[in-house]
């Protein structure tokens, strides 16, 4: 079940009208929360709620378990669990590749396994439980059901936000009834949220990018230089859509989280970016990884070792393959040189430079392979690909809606939402319901996945 | 009634009518979620009576025509 569907509007029309009937009961509040979760979970697999089930338990029992060893256990199951998971099929993949090359091929398609769907960032929620719980800067929950629903939440279960338990549990116990500010935010949120994913980056992805990438070796310069932009908004727009209306929702549901895009593409320098960027998974691989492997201490060499480290796991949390590793070193890469050089340029061309060096980057990311990354950096010196796809007006025109979204100035969201906060809550509900029809009525026929959704 | 009240409750309407100057159906959702066991037939029979009294008032498929207009006019 995804956001933009007519089955999640339901599933959350209900859930916001039983939420009204519950709220004053907390523990009944609680379990219609859990319900939903695994009920909006079970939408994609009933065994994925085992699994999730699973992850809970190990965190409830691992926050409350305050010895060194517990601390240990818990967070090698989890991430053990996340490993089996997201690389298995990687390493039976490359087995049978062994296998192949020393005459014993064997047909091992018997042995792959299902990833389930945001599994990485429950279990960076359920880490963070229990390593916050250790160091003492939460206090374990003896009830289950505080962990269950903090691990479980539906609204930011299957691409984030990754929240703290420091910034949640609170709001478990005391859940903050929207007031006309809340309700005018998060409509804006929504719609906006709604707009960037089903207009502007599912657009993008059927026009321009996914034939580009689909035939990289029939573009040309133009349609190469289109498509590198074409994914550097795709992306932004799906994934930051995904996230305003999670926050959106769960605003109305009573719940806030923090913000996890801030206009990424104004960066002007790569450590810019990525405090812009996936807010929530940034600062989480600071606080659970850069830091514990040595962060800013120690020599500057040592530094540098520590960053690269750093991102090239963030680049394989992606996924297990050659082009998520060169993203990510290619990322701490550019951070340790960033750091090391101090550059003093101008502010705009720090931003372009940035800018450049981002895009570029997607393009691995984004392609299936080794030989498409190759393929799609040779277009950008073809003058005359065999097959260019067509730059439409309508193309070139979400290329340009989507850059402006990233320069928009941020009082103007601001002004929208003040001058909503004034009208009744019937008027708010109407633009909400509105807005999500025209939206729908403008989207293409189908449901396009979210990006982040494979991770 | 509270204001969240009246969000919720007007949402609801809202979205009632959006259903019903649109095309969209109701049954074929409900048939992707998530088997509810004994619950299902109870969904599914009350889904089925909805849509039969949205065709009964044979109101036009509004979201279609603005969904037409909008795709022949940016050429999508």
């Amino acid at each position: 079940m995804v956001f933009p569907t007519l089955q999640f509007i339901g599933f959350f029309a209900v859930v916001l009208a039983l939420n009204g009937f519950v709220w004053s009961r907390p523990l009944w509040r609680k379990a219609m929360l859990i319900a939903a979760s695994y009920t909006f979970y079970a939408a994609w697999d009933w065994r994925f709620c085992l699994l999730m089930a699973g992850v809970s338990a190990v965190a409830w029992q691992g926050g409350l378990i305050k010895t060194r060893a517990s601390r240990i256990i818990s967070i090698t199951m989890l991430m053990g669990t996340l490993g089996v998971f997201k690389y298995f099929n990687f390493f039976m993949l490359s087995f049978a590749q062994l296998l192949d090359g020393l005459g014993l091929g064997r047909d091992l398609q018997w042995a792959s396994i299902i990833l389930p769907v945001g599994i990485s960032f429950y279990i960076f929620q359920a880490v963070s439980y229990v390593m916050d719980a250790h160091r003492d800067h939460i206090t374990a929950r003896r009830n289950p059901t505080d962990v269950f629903l903090y691990i479980s939440f539906f609204p930011q279960l299957v691409a984030g936000p990754i929240v703290r338990a420091a910034h949640f549990l609170p709001q478990i116990d005391a859940p903050t009834s929207p007031d006309a500010n809340a309700r005018a935010l998060a409509v804006v949120l929504i719609l906006m949220g709604l707009f960037k994913k089903m207009v502007i980056a599912n657009y993008l992805s059927v026009l321009l990018v996914d034939p580009v990438f689909a035939l990289p070796d029939g573009q040309n310069t133009l349609t190469a230089v289109a498509a590198t932009l074409g994914y550097a908004i795709q992306i932004y727009c799906d994934f930051s859509g995904y996230s305003d209306i999670a926050i959106g929702i769960a605003l109305l549901l009573g719940y806030r989280f923090q913000r996890n895009f801030n206009q990424p593409y104004r960066a002007d320098s790569l450590r810019d970016f990525w405090q812009r960027w996936h807010i929530s998974l940034s600062s989480w691989i600071r606080d659970y990884l850069y830091i514990p492997l040595g962060g800013n201490s120690g020599s500057a060499s040592r530094r540098n070792f520590t960053i690269l480290l750093t991102m090239t796991l963030a680049g394989l949390w992606h996924g297990a393959g050659w082009n998520f590793l060169i993203w990510g070193f290619l990322h701490g890469f550019g951070l340790a040189v960033e750091r090391a050089a101090r550059f003093t340029l101008p502010r705009a061309l720090k931003t372009t430079l940035v800018f450049a060096f981002v895009c570029l980057l997607w393009i691995p990311f984004r392609a299936a392979d080794f030989a498409e990354t190759q393929a799609f950096f040779a277009a950008f010196i073809t003058l005359d690909g065999y097959a260019p796809v067509d730059l439409t007006t309508t193309t070139l025109a979400l290329i340009a809606i989507g850059l402006s979204l990233s320069w928009l100035p941020l009082r103007w969201l601001g002004n929208a939402e003040t001058m909503l906060a004034r009208v009744p809550a019937t008027a708010q509900a109407t633009v909400l319901a509105t807005g999500i029809w025209i939206l729908f009525a403008t989207a293409q026929e189908g449901v396009a996945p979210f990006i982040y959704f494979q991770f | 009634m509270s204001q969240n009240a009246k969000f919720t409750t007007t949402l609801f309407i809202a979205l009632a009518i959006a259903w019903l100057l649109s095309g969209d159906r109701f049954l074929d959702a409900v048939f992707e979620m998530v088997d509810l066991g004994s619950l299902d037939d109870i969904v599914i029979t009350s889904v089925v009576i909805l849509e039969e009294g949205k065709a009964t008032l044979g109101l036009p498929d509004v979201f279609a025509a603005i969904r037409g207009a909008i795709h022949s006019g940016l050429g999508l």
